[in-house]
């Protein structure tokens, strides 16, 4: 299908080649604001698309490409949450959504998240609240400073500096914490490793 | 010692990223179903937008009603002549009429019902207004207990002025008495 319109001034062909390159990472972004559900993360990805394509989401060049999507990412992905929020209280059946839970922890892309470290560190990033979740996020993930990921989540600098810090503080700890324990369950069941 | 850097953190992510790559879906894929979504044709309505304007109709309907009845009650109460007195006459003119169709019947049973509504608020009013009027001259005419106490033998000399035109004798009377 051929589209010859225009979003904004901007070509649509030319919006699109923008957009795939930035896919991965927009990916990456949607996934995390989907605590790492990737159908969900697709979902989101899809309806944010359409969104631009609809016009509905504009870009007006005020900040960066990348950081005007990733606000749209953003709240697009909290929409969609609160949507089937009320769609599982509505019509779900408790047994339904164990299976569906099951099944999306079985997935193979999933694997690599089993690993030691990685699982401890999804823990540990899964207790922090979500702002400072974010926050981590985009700036050790997506290499965003933080005033452009004040800019993505909306807030200002200043409070965008706060969930950082705390956030990076919660995650030493509660990471630490849980090599620590790690360490003295693995000396105990090897005592004669050490 | 702190367990858990920066760098650590970092490279946890760096991590993450290299995993979440080899699952990022096709950016065609993802586009093109976008795509066909914009071009399906949307719902005809609403459901929740149907509800609530069904909703807002009823409202409407319901208060449309209402003041119709209202109106109604409020005309019948303004428009209702005084309760006439029938007398004898009046009474077998009644009985010796055409017999009175349903609708007639009926007509005059909300009539008389209304008539009786108007009578009644008027002897509450009456009422009312009786009780009002009593209560002011009991007011007006209370007095109190210790009233009498304040009252002396020298109000009346107290209370007057003497007059130019009076005589000295008279003057005299207002002069505290002197011993002779």
């Amino acid at each position: 299908m051929r589209i010859d319109r225009q979003i904004d001034g901007m070509d649509i062909a030319e919006l699109k080649a923008e957009l795939e390159t930035l896919h991965s990472a927009s990916f990456g972004w949607a996934l995390s604001c989907c605590r790492r559900d990737r159908a969900e993360a697709e979902e989101v990805l899809q309806t944010v698309y359409l969104k631009i394509f609809e016009g509905k989401a504009r870009f007006r060049g005020d900040s960066s490409l990348k950081t005007w999507l990733f606000a749209v990412i953003r709240k697009t992905a909290i929409g969609e949450h609160r949507k089937n929020l009320l769609r599982r209280l509505r019509w779900s059946d408790p047994a339904e959504q164990a299976a569906k839970q099951v099944s999306a922890a079985d997935e193979p892309g999933q694997a690599f998240e089993k690993s030691e470290t990685q699982a401890l560190f999804q823990t540990a990033l899964k207790t922090l609240p979500r702002r400072q979740r974010e926050a981590l996020h985009l700036v050790f993930y997506q290499d965003l400073s933080l005033s452009e990921a004040a800019d993505v989540m909306g807030i200002s600098i200043g409070s965008a500096r706060q969930h950082y810090e705390r956030g990076k503080k919660r995650l030493r700890e509660s990471l630490g914490q849980t090599e620590v324990a790690y360490g003295i369950g693995w000396r105990k069941e090897n005592p004669g490793a050490v | 010692m702190e367990l858990v850097g920066e760098k650590r953190i970092q490279a946890l992510f760096s991590e993450l990223r290299l995993a979440d790559e080899q699952m990022i879906p096709s950016f065609a894929g993802v586009w093109n179903r976008a795509q066909a979504q914009t071009f399906r044709p949307q719902r005809a309505f609403n459901l929740s937008f149907l509800a609530a304007t069904a909703l807002l109709v009823c409202a409407l309907a319901a208060l449309a009603l209402w003041s119709r009845q209202w109106q109604r009650n409020h005309d019948a109460l303004v428009s209702v002549p005084p309760v006439p007195t029938a007398g004898p006459a009046q009474v077998a003119a009644a009985t010796k009429g055409p017999e009175p169709t349903r609708w007639e019947q009926r007509r005059s049973s909300s009539k008389s019902r209304a008539l009786r509504l108007a009578a009644r608020r008027r002897a509450l009013l009456v009422a009312a207004d009786r009780k009002a009027a009593h209560e002011a001259r009991t007011l007006a005419s209370w007095e109190s207990p210790t009233a009498t106490l304040l009252d002396s033998s020298s109000d009346e000399l107290l209370k007057s002025l003497p007059q130019l035109s009076q005589t000295v004798d008279e003057l005299k009377s207002f002069l505290p008495s002197s011993p002779k």
